[in-house]
């Protein structure tokens, strides 16, 4: 809070009148506009402490560049100040990690392990439901884009619902011999028939989405929510958050931060995947 | 003017066609600057569209000059506070959309603040970044309503090498275009 505080006081001391041309009137008081992390680039270059209070780049041979002491500064006005979740101590733990003068953690645009959870709404049998969107980086031969990975569709939860309980449901073991005539029975009943698959299967409901949107069931209406899941420093997942709100903690924040070792983050990624991985 | 700060800001960006497209940290300062002009030429066109005082001639001349800057099939997403929805809209009917508005007077002035992402390379060989700039704007009818709101503008900035011939020589340089651009009302 006290670095907040400084952070503050700073950018009003050095943001000095606009050398910039005019463009018709301009409006003063912009210290919570600079003070917001108005984009995840911002976000990345600020934790990364690569640019100034008024957001130009510093040249990779600038002392300030990726400086400890301004990182510190920074990443304190990197956290939703709301979140009363993320304990002083695991913000303390990850920061002296962080910016740890011998082996420092960087955040890098291209280094995968972080991805997009994006919140939309689809028009399904004449009713708007939401449908979760995985997309993530990939590198192309020129360049990259955002791709579609994952998806999660919850009215088609219903379709793959097992009762793991129900063990008098199997295909017996000598049913080969009969040419699998048992099936008929089987595929009668259409609620019960995801007990009879492995034990390992999971539904991809990306490919359910892309057929239903090829055959016109669902329609795009629009995007709600975008937020990002972090997993690229060692030993911690964050999670990134825009928030419109007045103040300076405003912008892209991190939302969540949590340590987790290996097991902690596959079982975390499942969470954040609707348990389908 | 604006036209001869456009040409020198473009030949500031000319490299010869044998020379690296990379973009460097001193190229990618005058990509900045161009950009940032053409996203002064927008917002200055936004003004003269939404002022009631500019003849229907005139504002439907500017509409066409602002349309210019967009890459085809540019869109305009905005969103407000009290409503979670996104309206998309083609850069013509957002103008079109902005022209008409009922108010008898409108004022739109910026913040003098503005955003430049990094340049990053997409697998059309294009450069593409954001352009973040804040806006508000005020309408007052003449029975006295009033409406005002302050929206952040994330402007999405296509970045492209051309070429072109001079004096019988193949000349590169880097082009910018607008793309889309996401509104959004801010709480500030």
């Amino acid at each position: 809070m006290r670095y907040l505080f400084y952070l503050i006081g700073f950018l009003l001391l050095i943001i000095p009148a606009s050398t910039l041309a005019q463009v018709g009137e301009f409006l003063g008081d912009e210290k919570n506009f600079y003070a917001a992390t108005k984009q995840v680039n911002q976000f990345l270059r600020r934790f990364n402490g690569e640019e100034d209070v008024r957001g130009k780049r510093y040249p990779k041979d600038d002392p300030n560049y990726r400086h400890g002491e301004i990182r510190r500064k920074y990443i304190n006005i990197l956290f939703d100040n709301n979140q009363k979740a993320i304990s002083p101590e695991t913000k303390k733990s990850f920061m002296s990690e962080v910016i740890d003068s011998q082996d420092p953690l960087f955040l890098n645009f291209h280094g995968g392990s972080w991805f997009a959870q994006v919140s939309t709404k689809f028009k399904y049998k004449d009713r708007d439901e939401t449908l979760q969107l995985f997309l993530r980086l990939q590198e192309e031969k020129v360049g990259s884009k955002w791709v579609i990975y994952k998806a999660h569709f919850e009215p088609f939860e219903q379709y793959f619902k097992v009762d793991t309980a129900d063990d008098d449901r199997f295909i017996h073991p000598m049913s080969h011999e009969l040419d699998f005539m048992n099936l008929r029975k089987i595929f009668e009943d259409p609620d019960i028939v995801a007990a009879y698959s492995n034990e390992e299967f999971m539904p991809d409901y990306l490919s359910l989405v892309l057929y239903e949107i090829k055959k016109g069931a669902l329609k795009f209406v629009g995007v709600d929510q975008v937020r990002f899941h972090f997993f690229q420093l060692e030993n911690w997942y964050f999670e990134l958050t825009e928030f419109n709100r007045s103040g300076p903690n405003t912008g892209w924040l991190i939302s969540n931060l949590l340590p987790v070792n290996t097991e902690q983050k596959e079982l975390l990624m499942r969470f954040i995947y609707y348990g389908n991985d | 003017m604006r036209k001869i700060f456009f040409i020198l800001t473009t030949l500031g960006c000319f490299t010869t066609l044998n020379g690296q497209d990379v973009i460097s940290p001193e190229r990618k300062e005058a990509i900045d600057s161009l950009a940032l002009e053409k996203v002064r030429d927008l917002s200055r066109y936004i003004s003269i569209i939404g002022n009631k005082d500019t003849p229907f001639s005139e504002a439907n001349r500017v509409i066409d000059r602002a349309e210019e800057l967009f890459a085809e099939g540019s869109e305009i997403g905005v969103s407000s506070i009290n409503r979670s929805d996104i309206n998309y809209y083609q850069i013509k009917e957002y103008f079109r959309r902005l022209m008409a508005l009922n108010y008898d007077r409108v004022t739109i002035k910026w913040f003098n603040i503005q955003y430049i992402s990094d340049l990053e390379l997409q697998p059309d060989g294009r450069y593409v970044g954001v352009i973040t700039i804040y806006q508000r704007f005020e309408g007052v009818s003449d029975d006295g309503l009033r409406y005002m709101d302050t929206t952040k503008k994330d402007i999405t900035v296509y970045v492209e090498r051309k070429q072109t011939q001079i004096g019988g020589r193949l000349i590169g340089f880097w082009d910018v275009m607008l793309g889309d651009i996401r509104v959004t009302e801010t709480s500030t």
